[in-house]
């Protein structure tokens, strides 16, 4: 295989680059020399031996960089003098590897990026190095000038570093994991530098000819790139110089791998779980599974190392493409889960989303093991990340509910499952505070991950109700709401009551069930009138971002109006509801009576225009029902009848009604924003 | 052993005191527990029969049976088998602290001494200068424990002893003074006999008597005297903070154990007095001795009740009501036979004649029932009095005429207090100025007595005398419909009562009607409007969900609808309560609506979409819902389309009642439909409360029924499409560029940083070790 690579390179060394080819003949007998030894599973060793070099290497440039070259070679040899033979022997069997341009010119090249780059942000460290540097040479001058002063020190010296090396070394390799060895024939490594021109003709190669060794190439730069700081394997680093390599390597992999993988197994753009087995069968696949699994591994380095949103989104987006891959390598892929978890709990908008669809696809195009993986793990950290609620994350957690419906949906009676155990714990929570009304056990009710987890199965059964027969679930679930509402009465819990009736009526209009949730909200209306009105402290209440009202506020005219009007909120979409249904003036009559006891009793101009306009609202559609229903002439117990009732006009929905809760939507909507503001 | 006690009480500093004075009194509830368990042994047996759970004898037995005791010690913590050594290092260490200490002790001791006058205070006196202040307190242990078990043993010639312990009860140390106040107790408890003591008059003083009776007379006289004291001792100490729960636990036990005895009513007034302390505990036990004082008449012959009762309705007065409900709810166990002298009635009539309103009832009631009660009731009160015989033989019950004085007595006092809380209820302007007062019944409300008071009421409603009748009935109505006339005018009074206060003024209302049926004939009408319009005022969790449907199962699902429109006018009223509330409250009426459909026939009408709601419907043609008359509601004219919604309620029980209830529309007006829930509204509440229905188990998960398998995985369910589509147009492939060109200077600035820094270490240590190196080569 790596014969054939190495073939088709020699083919466009020999077009394009034919000093290399030179240079590359000097140094073949050494590469071989080197090369026998090196075999699958060994990386240890080789990468020991490597990091000597590159640290050589960069230690080389950068004392170029800084010094001159002239005062540190004394101090370099004292530290590499016995690496020193090893150095041209250690290169790695690679028959297609090609060389970088000599003439290229590397180190000026470095230096004037740095200058002409630096920008405000990271001015502070490059200011910092030099001045370390400048420290470095004068104590480096004092240890030149003790060595020659005393010729014996140096070699006490060496020895003490010799020793000192060893045990450093020791240590450090003795716990490093397999994993991160390189893949079989990937890892391919040389000390020479990356250019840009080599990634253009490599690029170009790749494009020309997927099979073609470049690719090898390209990934294996990529993969220096992608572990570019992440621990001390400098020979990686050392082999990207400039960051013009760096992002072109990125980008064009990123961009293409997918693609470039797909011509070479020569499948289509779609491939499900099933096609997958099918692939793996093909003998192409045995060639670009490594190249495939170093691809992977790479981008998932570069995924834990960088973090910028931007980037990050990027990354993912393209990795989206080879989700069906990540699945033939296990392991790989629960990192790939546990990454993108972990950045869809904690990202932003935009990157939340895009590591959610990752897990969407992996959940949806793998084996269904996966698909566990994902719906605990996602479930766990929407758990830990829900603990807190203020205005700025509602979103975020209205995003990770609606995700993880969107996974629970894939599989349903798994979910179902998840969905009863789940509640069946909230419950007992729930059960246990009932029992004892302990403050501790309160709190474990009254606090945002309950909330968040109850919102996650109303949502869930909300948007699955349709296909599926959820009866004991729904009832479980109404009941724990119903009970947490009435656990924490009192003004100063409304804002849980008023989200636990939400909830209610979410469950409710998606379900069709009747919910009473009237009583509720009839505390909120018995409210006296306050004697001694606070001014407007200013402050305005988000209920949505509240359990529970501060005490200071609950005087507070402003909680008084967001009281009402969100009473008058979930009234009118209770109402809204079962607006066309038959019993409908049954429904509002005993809520009637108390909002017009209400209306009487209250001054405040601000709360009776919006009680009054619901009265208003609700008695025209109780009257409008009166009227149809005195011409039926079916009864109660005619199931039929009733149902088919005004099902006519309920599908226009240009009914007063309907208009009006629109509105009423639409003003709470507008409330809450300024409220965010 | 004596020494470790002393020493460990020396240890606690005075607050520390009181906790180890709790947990020795635990002890030795402990060692009283055991002590049935231990009378078995033979070997054990003399020690612990005289420890009878008296500290004294605790500690006498200490010195006798230490291996008991250590078991003891060891469950009660520090002590273990190494004690002995322990203590002596303890001691050394005490004994050099508490010299001064022990100076004062002694002075104390030797005043006593020279009080007590005894022979051997001589003797003590010289021993006391040697001892230190824990062996002084042990000695005083000591002598309690002496004198206690001397006491206990022959109390006959030990009586003298009493004035004895007394005395130490005026020590300084306030420890030895509880210890001596238990102690008494204790031995009071055992020798007070079973008899009241009557002081001889002087002839009978004046009369030559043998030495047996002499002897007997002093013993009384000596008796009742130290009691006499210790009470004042008692009364004396109980108003200190630090004797208060002592003294209060002293007097309850005392009143408990010997309720016959001479000073009972001292005892009971500080008892009454007690009953509504803002001190749990206390007003616990103050409670619970009255409470047994009421149900164990037998051990004084009910003039105690009589007299508790009457102290705690002055007690009630003189607070203006604003006790403790506590106060009120000892009444609750209260037993009035109402059997009692039934028997006797016949032979003395004249007798019965004065208590004429106790005819009244007893006559009402005597006539209700049939021949065959009549003589099964007469079989019944033969061998009754054939055990009241045997009885009275044992006992020192009174006869029945005088039980039956004292119980009307009883009675009215109690029904006074009842009245009292009543009248007090419904004047507005009483309950204001006493809000400090209302705060130390524990912020109740206004009213903290009225809730036991009415349900005192109710439990008694049998008994109340007719008199009175049309009064309660009066400020019943009043306070039933009270705050309404006050919502009404819009005033935000903090007198009115509560929905659940209301309501229970209602039942007993009821209750009261019920048991006097015959006596009474008052139109109730009043009360069905406040619970119409009450049932509207209902909140789940403000008010009591339990009250509300024990007025419906009162009110409606008991006895029978006679007024056809105001059935109706509930049904409807019920129907649409249960569109509103939740499913305990629904079920409740749900129960009550099916049941008066059930009763009348003619309801069922309501069922059925009849036009007009044809000739039934009265006065009123249409339907008024916010009509406060069910009469004038016209309900007879709706349709209880209410049923249609309720059969889509998420409750499944809810739903099949409903069903149940609109099936009904097609049975005959006759035919009774076969019950689905048969329970009462109260049960059905208590069913289908919250509580109860998250008890129930859920179940192993029946197995996903899917209405139809998903085809189209593509589309999101939670998602509308365009959120996810924003996420690809954020991406721009340029800036990602530049980002990552930065990304990289970063860490290659980091990585120099990182570098330049370990060479500059790595060099700086190579000059370091030029020193070892020279050092190395000298």
């Amino acid at each position: 295989m790596a014969k054939k690579l190495g073939k088709k390179a020699r083919k466009f060394a020999k077009k394009n680059l034919q000093s290399v080819l030179k240079r590359r003949r000097k140094l073949k007998s050494t590469f071989k020399r080197r090369a026998p030894p090196r075999r699958v599973g060994q990386g240890d060793g080789s990468q020991e031996d490597e990091k000597m070099k590159a640290e050589q290497n960069i230690e080389e440039n950068a004392e170029a960089v800084s010094l001159g070259g002239s005062a540190s070679v004394d101090y370099l040899e004292n530290l590499f003098g016995g690496d020193d033979e090893d150095l041209d022997e250690d290169v790695s069997e690679s028959d297609g590897y090609l060389s970088e341009d000599p003439d290229c010119p590397y180190i000026s090249e470095s230096e004037r990026e740095n200058d002409s780059s630096e920008e405000s942000g990271q001015k502070d460290l490059t200011r910092k190095n030099k001045e370390i540097v400048l420290e470095l040479v004068e104590q480096k001058k004092k240890l030149d000038s003790l060595i020659e002063k005393e010729p014996d020190f140096s070699s006490f010296l060496e020895k003490c570093r010799h020793d000192m090396e060893i045990s450093r070394r020791e240590e450090l390799y003795s716990d490093e994991e397999d994993d991160t060895s390189f893949p079989d024939g990937v890892g391919d490594t040389d000390n020479k530098v990356l250019t840009s021109p080599t990634i253009d003709v490599w690029c170009w190669l790749v494009k020309e000819e997927p099979n073609g060794p470049a690719l090898r190439n390209l990934l294996s730069g990529f993969q220096f790139a992608c572990r570019y700081g992440i621990d001390s394997d400098e020979v990686m680093a050392g082999r990207i110089q400039s960051r013009e390599v760096f992002s072109k390597i990125l980008m064009f992999l990123l961009c293409e791998a997918d693609g470039i993988f797909r011509r070479m197994l020569g499948i289509s753009d779609s491939l499900s779980k099933v096609n997958l087995l099918k692939v793996k069968n093909k003998p192409e696949w045995k060639t670009a599974s490594p190249l495939i699994k170093s691809y992977l591994r790479s981008s998932l380095y570069l995924l834990n190392q960088v973090t910028d949103n931007q980037i990050l989104n990027f990354v993912l987006s393209q990795l989206r493409a080879s989700v069906v891959f990540f699945s033939a390598f296990p392991s790989i892929a629960r990192r790939l889960i546990k990454i993108s978890v972990h950045l869809w709990a904690t990202g932003d908008q935009s990157l939340s989303s895009s590591s959610f669809l990752i897990i969407h696809d992996i959940a949806s195009q793998s084996p269904s093991d996966y698909v566990d993986m994902c719906l605990t793990k996602t479930y766990k950290s929407f758990i830990a990340s829900s603990k807190f609620v203020d205005d700025t994350n509602l979103k975020h957690i209205d995003f990770l509910v609606n995700s993880l419906v969107e996974l629970y949906s894939l599989e349903i009676e798994k979910s179902y499952e998840r969905a009863l155990t789940s509640l069946q714990q909230l419950a007992s929570i729930l059960r246990q505070a009932y029992k004892t009304k302990k403050k501790e056990e309160l709190r474990k009710i009254h606090n945002w991950q309950y909330i968040n987890c109850l919102k996650l199965w109303v949502k869930f059964i909300t948007c699955n109700f349709r296909d599926n027969d959820f009866q004991q679930l729904i009832v479980c679930l109404i009941q724990v709401i119903t009970a947490v509402a009435h656990l924490f009465h009192g003004p100063r819990y409304l804002p849980l009551r008023l989200k636990c009736v939400q909830m209610l009526n979410e469950l409710s209009l998606s379900c069709g069930v009747f919910i009473p949730i009237a009583s509720l909200l009839f505390d909120s209306l018995d409210y006296r009138e306050l004697s001694s009105m606070n001014e407007a402290s200013g402050i305005r209440m988000n209920f949505p971002s509240l359990l529970k009202v501060p005490k200071q506020l609950l005087k507070s005219q402003e909680f008084q109006t967001e009281c009402i009007l969100s009473v008058v909120e979930l009234l009118s979409a209770h109402f809204g509801q079962w607006s066309y249904h038959i019993s409908f003036p049954e429904l509002a009559t005993i809520p009637l009576i108390l909002l017009k006891r209400f209306y009487a009793k209250t001054s405040i101009e601000g709360l009776r225009r919006p009680v009054k306009r619901l009265i208003d609202q609700v008695e025209q559609n109780r009257d409008f029902i009166q009227r149809k229903r005195d011409e039926v002439s079916f009864s109660p117990n005619d199931q039929q009848s009733v149902e088919s009732f005004l099902q006519f006009e309920k599908s226009g929905s240009n009914a007063s009604f309907t208009q009006y809760y629109a509105s009423i939507l639409q003003s709470s909507r507008a409330r809450n924003t300024v409220g965010l503001k | 052993m004596r020494s470790r006690h002393v020493t460990r009480v020396a240890d606690y500093e005075d607050d520390g005191l009181e906790a180890l004075y709790e947990k020795r009194n635990r002890k030795a509830a402990l060692l009283k527990a055991q002590e049935e368990e231990l009378q078995v042994d033979p070997a054990d047996a003399l020690p612990i029969k005289t420890l009878d759970g008296k500290l004294q004898y605790r500690i006498a037995k200490k010195r006798r049976s230490e291996e008991k005791n250590d078991d003891i010690e060891c469950a009660s913590g520090d002590k273990d088998d190494d004690i002995v050594r322990l203590t002596k290092a303890e001691r050394r260490e005490k004994l050099k602290k508490s010299k001064k200490e022990a100076k004062k002790l002694a002075k104390q001791e030797n005043e006593l001494d020279i009080h007590a006058g005894k022979l051997h205070a001589e003797v003590l006196e010289k021993v006391q200068e040697e001892l230190s202040a824990e062996e002084i307190f042990a000695g005083k242990k000591m002598k309690l424990a002496e004198i206690g078990m001397a006491l206990l043993e022959d109390p006959e010639s030990n009586i003298r002893s009493l004035k004895e312990l007394l005395n130490i009860c005026n020590d300084k140390d306030r420890n030895i003074v509880k210890l001596a106040l238990m102690s008494l107790l204790a031995v009071f408890k055992d020798i007070i006999p079973g008899y009241r003591i009557r002081s001889p008059t002087e002839k009978e003083l004046a009369m030559t008597v043998s030495k047996q009776v002499k002897k007997m007379r002093f013993y009384e006289y000596t008796l009742l005297s130290s009691y006499k004291a210790y009470l004042l001792k008692l009364l004396k100490l109980e108003k200190q903070s630090f004797f208060h729960q002592v003294a209060v636990r002293c007097m309850c036990t005392l009143l408990d154990a010997v309720p016959h005895f001479n000073f009972r009513e001292s005892l009971l007034a500080s008892i009454v007095k007690n009953i509504s302390s803002s001190d749990d505990v206390i007003r616990k036990l103050c409670c619970d001795t009255i409470k047994s004082l009421f149900t164990n008449e037998g051990k004084h012959g009910g003039q105690a009740t009589l007299e508790a009762v009457r102290l705690i309705a002055d007690h009630v007065k003189l607070n203006d009501c604003q006790l403790h409900p506590d106060s009120i709810n000892v009444f609750l166990s209260l037993k009035f036979d109402e059997d009692l002298g039934k028997s006797k009635r016949m032979e003395d009539d004249d007798k019965v004649k004065k208590k004429k309103r106790w005819q009244n009832q007893e006559g009402s009631k005597q006539l209700k029932g049939n021949d065959k009660k009549k003589s099964r009731q007469e079989l019944m009160a033969k061998t009754r009095e054939e055990v009241d015989a045997d009885f009275k033989a044992v006992s020192f019950s009174l006869d029945a005429v005088e039980q039956r004085r004292m119980q009307s007595e009883t009675l009215s006092a109690v029904f006074e207090t009842y009245f009292r809380i009543l009248k007090y209820s419904m004047d507005p302007s009483a309950s204001r100025p006493k809000i400090n007062a209302a705060s130390l019944a524990g912020g109740v409300g206004p009213h903290p007595l009225l809730a036991s008071c009415l349900d005192g009421l109710g439990k008694f409603s049998h008994l109340i005398d007719l008199d009175f009748m049309g009064d309660l009935m009066g400020c019943l109505k009043k306070l039933a419909g009270f705050s309404e006339q006050h919502q009404d005018s819009g005033a935000s009074d903090q007198s009115s009562l509560s929905v659940t206060e209301r309501l229970q003024c209602c039942i007993v209302a009821f209750r009261v009607m019920r048991s006097n049926l015959d006596a009474l004939n008052v139109d109730l009408q009043d009360y069905f409007v406040q619970l119409y319009n009450l049932i509207l005022e209902y909140r789940p969790d403000r008010d009591q969900g339990q009250v509300l449907a024990e007025a419906l199962k009162t009110m409606l699902w008991e006895g029978r609808q006679h007024n056809m429109h105001r059935a109706a006018a509930f049904i409807k009223r019920l129907a649409s309560f249960s569109l509103s509330f939740g499913s305990a409250e629904a079920m409740a009426a749900l129960v009550t609506l099916k049941h008066l459909l059930q009763k009348n026939s003619k309801c069922r009408n309501l069922l059925e979409n009849d036009a007009g709601g044809g000739s039934l419907s009265g006065l009123v043609v249409k339907y008024q819902p916010e009509a406060t008359d069910p009469n004038l509601s016209g309900a007879l004219a709706s349709v209880l389309w209410e049923l249609s919604l309720l059969m889509n309620h998420y409750n499944p029980s809810i739903s099949s009642m409903a069903v149940s209830i609109s099936s009904m529309a097609n049975l005959n007006p006759d035919q009774n439909p076969v019950s689905l829930y048969a329970a009462s509204p109260l049960q059905a509440f208590v069913d289908f409360s919250i509580e109860r229905e998250l008890l129930k188990p859920v179940g192993k998960p029946l197995s996903l029924n899917q209405k139809r398998k998903r085809e189209n995985r593509e589309g999101f369910s939670a998602f509308s499409p365009d959120q996810i589509q924003l996420v690809g147009s954020f991406i721009n492939e340029d800036r990602v560029k530049k980002k990552l060109e930065d990304h990289f200077k970063l860490l290659r600035d980091i990585r120099e940083n990182e570098r330049f820094r370990s060479e500059l270490n790595c060099t700086k240590w190579s000059i370091d070790l030029y020193e070892e190196y020279e050092r190395q080569r000298k």
